[in-house]
């Protein structure tokens, strides 16, 4: 085996050549992360807006459940999504399993109660005026979300930030239900096992770096987001 | 005298505890009301439940010669009625983005649109604040943008939360002038207050809120304690 | 912005939704769906299928999907009809597999054969020992650390039953499970001075990143034979048989098999053709 900085060389050398598969690998990541995050964003943002706005019944179970589920190991979540969609499954027959839709789903799963209990304690903290004075000058229910959501958008972007830190570094889930198929389901964690399975130390390294990078701005924009949602309040 | 709008029976409870009951509210039109009340007596409740913001236990309303439930007014007295904040709240934007909010439900062009923000500014002085961001305004004149992103949106009632509660002297007189504009411009206007001796001279009306229940302040039976009687100070001492 | 709301404020739910399915739709945009091999690690590890599919690929038009996982798995896999075409070597439980009628049209594709590897200083002295049997037994009194997989793979079984036949039935605690892949239990093995029994495609493909050498190969016990078999199709209505099947003759044909033949690393075979073996022998 060479020596750590041999290896940082060569995984330089390997992302800056533009390497297909490395790079492949990356959007994948990307793309599925994105997606997940995406679609478990709006949904995620009612909800936590319903329950910091308004009294319903079951409403606080609601939120400590959320805030259990925040803490549910990835892997556990994939070996749940893998029973379901196996084909001896109860939803087998959507012959998701092994593909990248299994992996968005498994990731939206993840994201969705850090989403919303982050979204939650925004949108609890959030100035009620807000909400009134959308409402009394003549906004719809429908207008008037998206000017609070406005109001905070600071806080709602450090959990959006959060939730997209929490899927794309994940492995368990996506090992499990994408089964890391070259070209198809491997992103960037799961290359990382594999290719140190393999003894392929440059490769992984090069994709570690990417997720490095990636997890430490995120961070620092989580902060820097959360930050700013405080000095405004 | 005639009535803008009637709600009658009004009842909210908080946590079993009642907080109004209210036989009958009528709302002068054309004219300013003064409320008043102690801390906690249930000034804010009530402004809120007359502009649409908060739901009542029971409410009826009589408004442009209809009998309906406060659901089924809600629509039209969110659309007539404004309510103003005791310390308004403004959006995190500039000072004529703020102005220009409730014209987005008016459906006007954004020439426009533009057009009535400018006037709305030099309506209440305010041009030069035009593109200041809101937040960093002060007390007296965030109220002051408050009015007019109101009365932009020409509102037959304004509910005033302790509109001057906060205020020195000079952002008092400066409120104080809009209101007399606005109420000679027609517009009906209700004003809480705890204090009653800064907003007294415009007002026609003295409502007093003791027990969850509404009393009627004459005039000649509490001259000198509060003078509500006519716009002008000099009358008001009698 | 002099609309606050109309611009920063509000999503427009059209454009939302179209730039979330142009996001979804290319991430699934292949048209056809492609065919699930599940296989074991050392076929996909070495590099072997890599050179093998596109080949497929290119003549047949079927893309090809690997799950590359033990072989315990890549059958358990399988058996849930979660793919429709699985290569593994593990006899024994191939023939289960079909007994049980989840398998169907078993070929034989390839063998290569399992080598047992140690330290450089050879603790055990196992070198000259030409029976694999004894070589275990030295292992076992002598208590030197040996790596298992551990994963129920085909290695794993492979090893669990040498050890049968060595008559080891007490494995303390120099008898180390790894539950890893075979790549990961043969840097295990160099990082702790360990024995393990790897397949030779594996060894060849990690031998210049470990400090560890071939001590006992050759033996007949030691054969390690890759079969295909063709997902049952009356088990799951949606199991893809005749793409399955295709990948079975294409690679057992001539032309697969010879490209198995041909397959180097590191200058070194790795995979015999055991489909028409005699054949491809006589060229």
């Amino acid at each position: 085996m060479n020596d750590l900085g041999q290896a940082s060389a060569n995984a330089f050398e390997l992302l800056l050549s533009g390497n297909n598969d490395i790079w492949e690998i990356i959007s994948l990541s990307f793309g599925v992360s994105f997606s997940a995050i995406l679609i478990a964003t709006p949904v995620a943002l009612i909800i936590a807006f319903f329950l910091a706005f308004f009294q319903f019944p079951l409403r606080r179970t609601l939120i400590s459940l959320f805030n259990t589920f925040m803490s549910v190991p990835a892997v556990i979540i994939g070996l749940t999504l893998y029973l379901l969609l196996s084909r001896s499954g109860p939803l087998g027959d959507l012959r998701l399993l092994f593909t990248s839709k299994a992996m968005v789903i498994g990731q939206i799963m993840l994201s969705f109660p850090l989403l919303v209990a982050m979204a939650h304690a925004t949108f609890q903290a959030a100035d009620r005026r807000a909400w009134e004075t959308a409402i009394t000058l003549g906004a719809t229910p429908w207008r008037a979300f998206p000017t609070l959501m406005y109001e905070v958008r600071f806080g709602l972007i450090a959990a959006i930030v959060a939730g997209f830190g929490r899927v794309i570094a994940e492995i368990g889930c996506s090992m499990m239900v994408g089964g890391n198929i070259l070209h198809s389901t491997r992103n960037i964690p799961t290359a990382i096992a594999l290719e140190t399975s393999k003894g392929e130390f440059a490769q992984g390294i090069a994709l570690g770096m990417v997720l490095l990078v990636l997890s430490l701005s995120l961070n620092a924009g989580v902060s820097v987001f959360q930050g700013k949602g405080e000095l405004r309040t | 005298m005639s009535h803008l709008i009637t709600y009658k029976n009004i009842t909210i409870s908080l946590s079993g505890k009642s907080i109004l009951n209210i036989d009958q509210l009528d709302v002068a039109a054309h004219q300013c009301t003064l409320l008043t009340g102690r801390n906690g007596s249930g000034k804010t409740t009530l402004l809120k439940i007359i502009s649409g913001l908060l739901k009542p236990n029971t409410a009826n309303i009589h408004y442009q010669g209809l009998d309906m439930s406060w659901k089924q007014a809600k629509p039209y007295i969110q659309k007539d009625i404004i309510y103003l904040h005791q310390q308004p709240y403004l959006f995190d934007a500039s000072v004529s983005d703020n102005i220009a909010y409730g014209l987005h439900r008016l459906g006007e062009s954004k020439a426009v649109a533009r057009q009535k923000v400018m006037h709305a500014l030099q309506w209440a002085d305010l041009s030069h604040l035009a593109h200041r961001s809101a937040k960093e305004l002060s007390g007296g004149e965030k109220q002051r943008v408050a009015l007019t992103r109101a009365r932009i949106l020409s509102p037959q009632l304004l509910l005033l939360d302790e509109p001057t509660a906060s205020m020195d002297t000079d952002a008092k007189q400066q409120t104080g002038l809009l209101l007399q504009r606005l109420k000679s411009e027609g517009v009906s206007i209700i004003i809480s207050s705890h204090e009653t001796h800064t907003v007294k001279h415009i007002a026609d009306h003295h409502l007093h809120i003791k027990d969850g229940q509404l009393e009627t302040i004459e005039p000649s039976t509490d001259s000198d304690k509060v003078s509500v009687l006519k716009p002008s100070k000099k009358q008001s001492v009698t | 912005m002099i609309f606050l709301g109309k611009t920063a404020l509000s999503l427009n739910p059209t454009t939302y939704i179209s730039a979330l399915s142009i996001l979804f739709f290319s991430l699934c945009a292949q048209a056809s769906e492609p065919l699930r091999l599940a296989t074991t690690t050392s076929t996909e590890n070495s590099g072997l299928l890599a050179e093998l599919l596109p080949a497929f690929t290119k003549q047949t038009g079927i893309r090809v999907d690997v799950i590359a996982v033990g072989t315990g798995k890549a059958l358990q896999i399988a058996r849930n009809g979660d793919a429709d075409v699985v290569m593994v070597h593990a006899r024994q439980a191939e023939d289960v597999f079909i007994a049980e009628g989840f398998g169907v049209n078993r070929r034989d594709v390839m063998e290569n054969d399992f080598v047992i590897v140690g330290p450089q200083n050879n603790p055990a002295a196992i070198k000259n020992e030409n029976s694999t049997l004894s070589a275990l037994k030295k292992i076992a009194t002598k208590q030197i650390p040996f790596i298992s997989r551990g994963d129920n793979s085909g290695t794993h079984k492979k090893e669990l039953s040498l050890w049968k036949h060595a008559g080891i039935n007490e494995k303390a605690n120099w008898h180390k499970e790894a539950g890893q892949g075979m790549g990961k239990v043969l840097l295990m093995a160099s990082e702790l001075g360990a024995y393990t029994l790897t397949d030779r495609g594996t060894w060849i493909a990690y031998q210049d990143k470990l400090s560890l050498q071939v001590l006992n190969d050759g033996g007949i016990l030691l054969k390690n034979p890759y079969g295909i078999i063709a997902v049952n199709p009356a088990l799951h209505k949606d199991i893809q048989y005749l793409k399955a099947m295709s990948l079975i003759a294409w690679i057992t044909s001539l032309n697969g098999q010879r490209m198995i033949d041909g397959f180097q690393k590191n200058g070194q075979r790795l995979f015999y053709p055991t489909a028409i073996k005699d054949v491809i022998a006589d060229e």
